[in-house]
């Protein structure tokens, strides 16, 4: 019911957006007076039943016992230090851009930990470039962020340098190599 | 006529008889075309509200009317504002493609009209402008506002002068190795560098550098870095630090003075890990107190989470003269500059306003299409 409810809620908040008060009134107006004048006619109902609950996207893998977790959720190992949207839930991945998109070649990096090994990893949260930016699986962890005074450590500036488009599409989360432990 | 409509039809007419009697007179003609227009002077009781990408609001805080007063466009999420206090202009520093999202860039200064918030003029940039989410320091005055100052990021560092008087980019200035802009001493400006020094230009009338120098290393970047959010007083700004620290820069003068290191938290608090957080953390009455955002439980990444609670320091004593417990953990915070200072408090779905002197709460706005953290500036 929960989900009905949200389902309803975004429904009408779309609509809204996309209609201007005028209109949804007008059209209000027009269904209440047609309603009178129209005979109440027996309605086929697809199923008696009532629709599916609407379900969470199912969790990703990598498959390698090695790199564990989901990748499309921000808890995922590797975004220790991300603050962006998840190329995972844009047709890219962990480490590739979505069709369509650019890969900014200089970026921000963090130094995670990998639960399954046990290592740090230098990370590098390549920005993709492009493409739709749909604010989707939204992920702020900041774990290492220090601010624009070192760059690198920034995950606040926008990173497409080096690319056709700068606006910015999603992050990914590259593993550059292992680092010495902290 | 059936009686029973007929006593239908007489009833309409009473009751048309009686509004008629109420309201004897049509409502008035309104003339077309009607645009608002805003005093020149905006009160200290309005700020501008950045919705980071979407536009800037200018809002009347200090009403229970929550009044929106106008908007300025932006068309980057990056895009920086200026109010001057010299003369009638707001200046906006913006950038965008010939093409939406590419094609040819152009960074460029938009001129506004505050009365009318029509265009008056436009600079037009060399860039590129570092684009980042909203902060002090990417966009400036000096020179007593007749200079603006355009923080430069490709990831190479540079500063753009600009005359903002007589409308024309004047040169640049690399900064390699450093971040930002902050106004200093009668026509320069002090960048925060990357070696944990800050590096001073002074500046001559035609935006020439006349002299360079840089402080002791002061910022701890691996493990205290400064807050680039800061409050200014006095020409002295106070950055808190991620470890709940202030570091004090005079910049006064032609060179910028470390001043010393001083603690917002006693040792009971730093046990409990209260530490500033958000994004705008730090807000100024701009004579002596300096309010912060701060949150308890501070660990490795926890330095964006909205805050419980503003502190309000005295930077002469360095002693907090207030605890103000938010009725909803804050963003960003900024303080106005009227007679009875409002502390303004963006939270992730609106703005709590509060008495600044008291604490108590006394509204919230809602900000439809905020979906980011964002920059108050209070009117001046």
């Amino acid at each position: 019911m929960k989900h009905f409810d949200q389902f309803t809620e975004k429904m009408v908040r779309g609509l809204a957006s996309r209609t201007s008060r005028r209109s949804i009134l007008g059209s209000v107006g027009a269904f209440v007076a047609g309603a009178s004048t129209l005979p109440l006619l027996p309605v086929a109902r697809a199923s008696e039943t009532s629709p599916p609950e609407l379900k969470d996207d199912p969790p990703l893998s990598t498959g390698n016992p090695q790199d564990p977790g989901d990748p499309s959720t921000c808890d995922y190992w590797r975004y220790c230090g991300m603050n962006g949207s998840l190329c995972t839930c844009y047709g890219g991945s962990t480490n590739s851009c979505p069709p369509g998109t650019e890969m900014s070649p200089v970026t921000w990096i963090g130094t995670c930990r990998n639960p399954a090994d046990n290592r740090e990893y230098i990370i590098s949260y390549n920005d993709c470039c492009g493409g739709v930016a749909g604010g989707r699986c939204q992920c702020e962890r900041n774990e290492g962020d220090r601010g624009v005074v070192r760059p690198s450590k920034d995950n606040e500036i926008l990173w497409c340098f080096g690319t056709q488009s700068q606006s910015y599409t999603c992050s990914t989360a590259i593993i550059l190599g292992t680092a010495i432990s902290k | 006529m059936p009686a029973r409509l007929s006593l239908l039809l007489s009833t309409v007419l009473v009751a048309n008889l009686a509004v008629a009697e109420e309201f004897p007179n049509p409502l008035p003609k309104e003339p077309i075309p009607n645009v608002q227009t805003l005093p020149e002077h905006y009160p200290t009781t309005w700020a501008f509200l950045d919705y980071s990408g979407a536009r800037f609001e200018l809002r009347n805080v200090g009403s229970d009317a929550h009044e929106a007063k106008g908007n300025l466009p932006a068309r980057e999420s990056t895009a920086a504002l200026l109010v001057s206090t010299q003369r009638p202009e707001i200046y906006l520093a913006d950038t965008v493609w010939s093409r939406g999202s590419f094609g040819t860039r152009t960074d460029f200064i938009d001129i506004y009209d505050p009365k009318t918030l029509t265009l008056k003029g436009e600079i037009v940039l060399p860039g590129p402008r570092g684009l980042m989410s909203p902060r002090e320091g990417t966009f400036t005055f000096t020179d007593s506002e007749r200079l603006g100052l355009i923080f430069n990021f490709t990831p190479g560092s540079a500063v753009t002068v600009v005359d903002l008087v007589g409308r024309k980019v004047l040169g640049k200035v690399d900064i390699p190795g450093c971040s930002l802009a902050y106004p200093t001493g009668e026509r320069g400006f002090t960048a925060l560098c990357q070696s944990g020094t800050a590096l001073t230009v002074r500046l001559d009338a035609h935006g020439k550098v006349v002299g360079r120098s840089e402080t002791t290393a002061f910022n701890a970047l691996d493990n205290d870095p400064v807050f680039t959010s800061s409050a200014l007083i006095n020409k002295v700004r106070y950055f808190p630090t991620m470890q709940g620290n202030v570091q004090s820069l005079d910049l006064s003068g032609n060179e910028a003075k470390v001043l010393p290191k001083w603690s917002l938290v006693s040792p009971e608090e730093a046990a409990q890990h209260w530490a500033p957080g958000g994004w705008q953390v730090s807000a100024t009455d701009e004579k002596r107190l300096m309010y912060v955002l701060m949150h308890p439980d501070a660990r490795e990444g926890s330095q964006k989470i909205p805050g419980p609670e503003v502190w309000v320091f005295d930077v002469t004593s360095q002693k907090r003269v207030s605890r103000l417990r938010l009725v909803r953990p804050g963003v960003s915070i900024a303080v106005t500059l009227n007679s009875e200072p409002m502390l303004l408090v963006q939270t992730t779905t609106g703005l709590d306003v509060y008495n600044a002197g008291t604490g108590a709460w006394l509204r919230t706005l809602q900000l439809p299409g905020l979906n980011t953290r964002m920059l108050i500036q209070p009117i001046h």
